[in-house]
């Protein structure tokens, strides 16, 4: 199955309003990118314009959620999909839910940051934690790249990789944490800036579950196959499977 | 909720229907029907599920309305016809030599495209399977009319008009009377052939929800070429092309996630 498949039905307007569909998640996808780099250069940097324009891009990502929902019902009252068709609205509205809320989860990175602004006596950025909070940050970006482009291609072991990605982080964040842990009981750090810094890692872990979710909503428009709630043992099994594909 | 209801529930990973676990009405094995040389259906193999609905799809000349004419023999009428292969009707061989049509058909009632009421009153178009029968007592006969209409879900509609002529009824209504004629005979099977195509919105989705009604009673096979059709009223569906059975199993997932590309390529309308 590839996307040119659905430029193929026999009506034009139904090939056109999914090639619409298409690229709205695209452009959401990207606007949610977008917010991610900055990101990753504001907590780099401690660029506060950078990290307004963070949250000024999230009202643009809530707007791009309402469009594909708008865009999904239209395919469904008009033309009835089924089959991939239909996989492609399921998954569509999914992936809009997961965009929106990476979008969310950015904005509580670039508070961390702004919270920083009027605090320049803390120094925030060399505390244990920080650099594992960037380079989450940066690995969800790579991410949302990563899948934005399995969902291109409808590219399977491109989906299998994010999620394997998604486990590998988790380990980091559990490093993460236990450096935060740390500081708070050395009693000598700021305690809002700690748990700001929590918070951040939170959602910068937060944003890679939702890119494993995008993947897993690849897997469900190619091949009808729904991960959810799969354990540890047969996920292991059907990534394996999807990489040779 | 108890803790073990919880897990009863999350152990099942399938929760719709499976042909598996059905207790079958029909079942068609190597079914081949030739008109002259020209080979019209080609090995089928199915099992048709009792007291469900199942939908034949597929375009124009692939075979569905032949085979579900297979079912109660109509294709005996043509005289080129020619069928070799098993169809059984609960266990027992609906082509044996033996056998009688007409009880094959009393048993397996059908309804065409166009409604087809006889040119007589609305009670002796039901009654009318039950007098060739023999059936003339009026108790018998009045009590089956209501059932039937009631069944067909005309009966509101029709017990106030029972003695005037069918004709003068609509055509979603003249369909549903049919029905009831088909069924005043309580048959196993019915078999529905493009039943709505002749029909508007509103009637159309009063014979859906009359079939949904129906299989309790009765097993119900229906041709339709509308799949949307198909995939509201049906419990299976099988998709047939080129007079043969490509893909055939719960219309759940045939219309989510068809594993024959010929299949998807049709229900969703691309090119192929």
């Amino acid at each position: 199955m590839n996307r040119k498949e659905f430029g193929t039905h026999v009506s034009a307007s139904y090939n056109q309003y999914l090639e619409d569909l298409f690229n709205q998640i695209l452009e959401m996808g990207s606007l949610v990118e977008r917010q991610l780099q900055a990101s990753v250069v504001s907590l780099q940097n401690a660029d506060y314009d950078l990290a307004r324009e963070v949250i000024q891009l999230d009202k643009l990502v809530n707007r791009e959620e309402m469009e594909i929902d708008r865009l999904c019902v239209r395919v469904l009252a008009r033309h009835q999909p089924t089959a991939s068709d239909l996989r492609l609205i399921v998954s569509s509205i999914r992936i809009a839910v997961d965009l929106e809320r990476m979008g969310d989860e950015v904005v509580k990175i670039a508070r961390l940051v702004l919270s920083l602004e009027a605090r320049v006596d803390i120094d925030c950025q060399n505390l244990q934690g920080y650099k594992q909070l960037v380079e989450i940050t940066s690995r969800a970006c790579d991410m949302v790249k990563n899948v934005l482009d399995a969902f291109t291609r409808m590219d399977l072991s491109g989906a299998a990789a994010v999620i394997e990605e998604e486990n590998r982080v988790d380990e980091l964040f559990a490093l993460a944490i236990s450096g935060v842990t740390k500081n708070f009981k050395e009693d000598k750090h700021d305690v809002e800036c700690l748990l700001q810094l929590v918070y951040a890692l939170r959602a910068a872990e937060r944003i890679t579950d939702h890119a494993s979710n995008i993947a897993e909503s690849v897997v469900y428009l190619v091949n009808g196959q729904d991960m959810r709630n799969m354990d540890a043992t047969a996920l292991g099994k059907y990534l394996a499977l999807m990489k040779e594909e | 909720m108890s803790n073990n209801t919880v897990k009863v529930a999350m152990d099942r990973d399938n929760r719709g229907l499976a042909l598996s676990d059905e207790k079958m009405a029909i079942q068609v094995k190597d079914w081949n029907l030739y008109y002259g040389k020209s080979q019209a259906l080609k090995n089928v193999t199915m099992d048709l599920p009792e007291n469900r609905v199942t939908a034949f799809i597929g375009p124009s000349g692939c075979g569905k309305s032949t085979l579900l004419r297979c079912f109660n023999r109509m294709n005996d009428l043509i005289d080129i016809v020619s069928v070799d292969g098993k169809m059984l009707l609960h266990g027992q061989d609906m082509y044996a030599k033996e056998l009688d049509v007409a009880e094959i058909r009393r048993r397996i009632g059908m309804v065409f495209q166009k409604p087809n009421p006889f040119p007589k009153s609305i009670y002796e178009n039901v009654a009318y399977g039950l007098r060739l029968q023999g059936v003339n007592d009026k108790k018998t006969l009045d009590e089956t009319v209501e059932w039937a209409l009631k069944g067909a879900g005309l009966w509101n509609e029709a017990k106030d008009r029972l003695h005037e002529n069918a004709l003068g009824m609509s055509g979603g209504q003249q369909q549903r009377l049919c029905i009831a004629r088909a069924i005043a005979i309580q048959p196993e099977v019915l078999l529905l052939d493009e039943p709505t195509s002749a029909l508007d919105p509103i009637s159309t989705l009063a014979i859906e929800e009359l079939i949904f009604e129906l299989k309790k009673d009765f097993t119900i096979l229906i041709v339709t070429h509308n799949m949307q059709q198909a995939a509201r009223v049906s419990d299976y569906t099988a998709f047939m092309y080129m007079g043969e059975l490509v893909e055939y199993t719960d219309t759940d997932s045939l219309f989510t996630n068809p594993q024959v590309k010929r299949t998807e390529d049709y229900i969703t309308g691309r090119y192929g």
